[in-house]
């Protein structure tokens, strides 16, 4: 009894500690894409399929650690039903310690286009939405370069 | 303490059923997702139509003798289960030979990120039973084999093609830089008991969207790929697909100049009139606007009657053709859902007329396909899992 409630106790302890993506319905976009009340928040766009997205997700958490003033999310476009793979991969990449959601749709067309009218579905993606309202729409794995001129 | 063990438990439900499928977490999609959407259809000589889809690790195929109302048969491909890459740019294909036999193919996720072997089985005997798959590559590396495209040529050989990582796997461990992925491909001559052993199309290609395959007037298969040039310019190569000793020609076909260090998860679609020209579609977010083109391919060359098919929220769409009739189908998104649009042409490509939409869905789709029955055009689509032929002509 002592051990069932032990190993209870740890698998909770595990699932609660790792970063696992939280759904993202078409209702919940609006305020994800919302101005931040300061700052800027970049909205990180991967999918499972990308063989560029880790290094994207990994240059925005680098550009993040020296920049206060940047709120940093993770969004999956594949369906959250996929979370378990998701987990791990953003596990294996040390990236799990940033917020992370993932699609509640089964295809990805319509959180899509909620998220950014303009965006074809390609990924990497990465929105950076500031404070004044403004925001701003990039395709393709960041460099440091790039990820300073779309938050500039 | 018996309230403290109802939380724990409620704790562990809501943290959901990615424990349960742990196991099988790191192959990638469509495990574990109950209703995965890519599907693929094709009408045989008879006019039955023959839909494959996913259910849970196993490929279905169905037949319907009532243009996609009701299905009249339905066989499990393959009764022992494997993951299966069933949804986007990865779907089971299937395609029909001269004699009625039934070729489905589909992609397998291996344990690792992005890796898979492309898988085959046929039915000889209309579709009541399917041999046990097969891995259609020699190449048993654990890497990527996948986003395949069947086709079956005139004189009844079936064509397979894919995408694969051996060639980024060699320049890796001899330190060279290599973008993306090569495109590979692999023949039956004799009705996919065999294939042949793989050949690569080009090296560089794009490891992330579909090959469209198509067959020539001489009854030989070519492909429309994206591929990559200079530094990750993804744009779209050209090339046939010969049976036999010679070599496929490749060309860059598309010029968008698009560049993207990315996956554009668009890959294009390509059919071939009578007369041998050659209309095609494809999605290019160059100048970051997302286009779908319409073009005729003229490879080595820039595409002819250059034309916008659709502009922001339209994805993967098909293209058909006979004659001088031209259909497109295409995905248009918009905050109230999915409109599966369609533009056609009856002067071979040179006008079309306005997009309309001929089929709504509140939630999702897998990509439309065109399918084409005594010169007339549907649409195969299965909104929210559910699929229907969608007629495209105006009542």
């Amino acid at each position: 009894m002592r051990y069932w409630l032990a190993a209870l106790i740890c698998l909770v302890a595990s699932a609660a500690s790792a970063a696992i993506p939280t759904v993202l319905t078409p209702f919940d976009t609006k305020a994800l894409v919302a101005p931040p009340g300061k700052g800027v928040r970049i909205v990180a766009l991967w999918s499972l399929d990308c063989a560029y997205c880790e290094e994207n997700l990994a240059a925005l958490l680098a550009f993040q650690r020296s920049h206060a003033d940047v709120e940093l999310i993770f969004v999956a476009t594949d369906p959250v039903s996929e979370r378990a793979a998701l987990e791990a991969r953003l596990k294996a990449a040390s990236l799990d310690a940033v917020p992370s959601r993932a699609y509640a749709d089964a295809t990805p067309e319509r959180i899509n286009f909620l998220i950014d009218p303009t965006w074809g579905g390609e990924t990497p993606r990465t929105l950076a939405i500031k404070a004044d309202g403004t925001r701003k729409a990039m395709s393709g794995a960041l460099d440091a370069g790039r990820i300073a001129k779309l938050v500039d | 303490m018996r309230h403290f063990f109802a939380l724990v438990f409620a704790s562990l439900l809501a943290s959901g059923a990615n424990l349960a499928h742990a196991d099988n977490g790191m192959a990638g999609m469509a495990m574990g997702h109950e209703a995965p959407l890519g599907f693929d259809a094709a009408f045989d000589a008879a006019g039955h139509l023959w839909v494959v889809d996913t259910v849970g690790e196993h490929v279905r195929a169905r037949r319907s003798d009532d243009m996609g109302r009701s299905f009249a048969m339905s066989t499990i491909v393959n009764p022992t289960g494997e993951p299966i890459y069933a949804e986007g740019e990865n779907r089971p294909k299937i395609a029909l030979g001269p004699e009625g036999e039934l070729y489905v193919s589909w992609s397998q996720p291996r344990k690792l990120p992005w890796t898979g072997f492309v898988r085959f089985s046929r039915s000889l005997d209309g579709g009541a039973h399917f041999d046990a798959p097969m891995t259609v590559h020699a190449d048993r590396a654990e890497i990527t084999h996948r986003f395949d495209s069947l086709a079956v040529d005139g004189k009844g050989n079936v064509i397979v093609a894919w995408i694969d990582k051996r060639d980024v796997e060699a320049a890796k461990a001899s330190g060279k830089p290599y973008l993306g992925a090569a495109t590979y491909y692999s023949w039956s001559s004799d009705r996919g008991a065999t294939f042949a052993p793989e050949r690569k199309i080009v090296d560089e290609s794009c490891e992330c969207c579909r090959i469209a395959l198509a067959r020539a007037p001489d009854g030989t298969i070519d492909a429309f790929f994206r591929a990559i040039y200079g530094d990750n310019i993804r744009d779209h190569a050209f090339a046939n697909l010969p049976v036999g000793e010679s070599m496929p020609k490749v060309e860059r076909a598309t010029f968008t100049q698009w560049h993207i260090e990315g996956c554009p998860h668009h890959g294009p679609s390509l059919a071939i009139d009578a007369a041998g020209t050659r209309h095609a579609v494809w999605f290019s977010a160059a100048d970051g606007k997302a286009t779908i083109w319409y073009g005729q391919l003229h490879p080595g060359d820039k595409p002819s009657h250059l034309a916008t098919v659709a502009a922001a929220g339209a994805s993967h769409a098909d293209i058909a053709v006979d004659g001088k009739h031209v259909w497109i189908a295409y995905h248009q998104v918009s905050a109230k859902g999915l409109e599966l649009m369609l533009r056609e042409s009856s002067d071979g490509g040179t006008n079309f007329t306005e997009a309309r939409a001929i089929a709504h869905v509140d939630g999702g789709s897998g990509w439309p396909k065109l399918l084409l029955w005594r010169h007339r055009a549907f649409v195969g689509w299965n909104p929210d899992g559910q699929f229907r032929l969608v007629p495209t002509e105006l009542l």
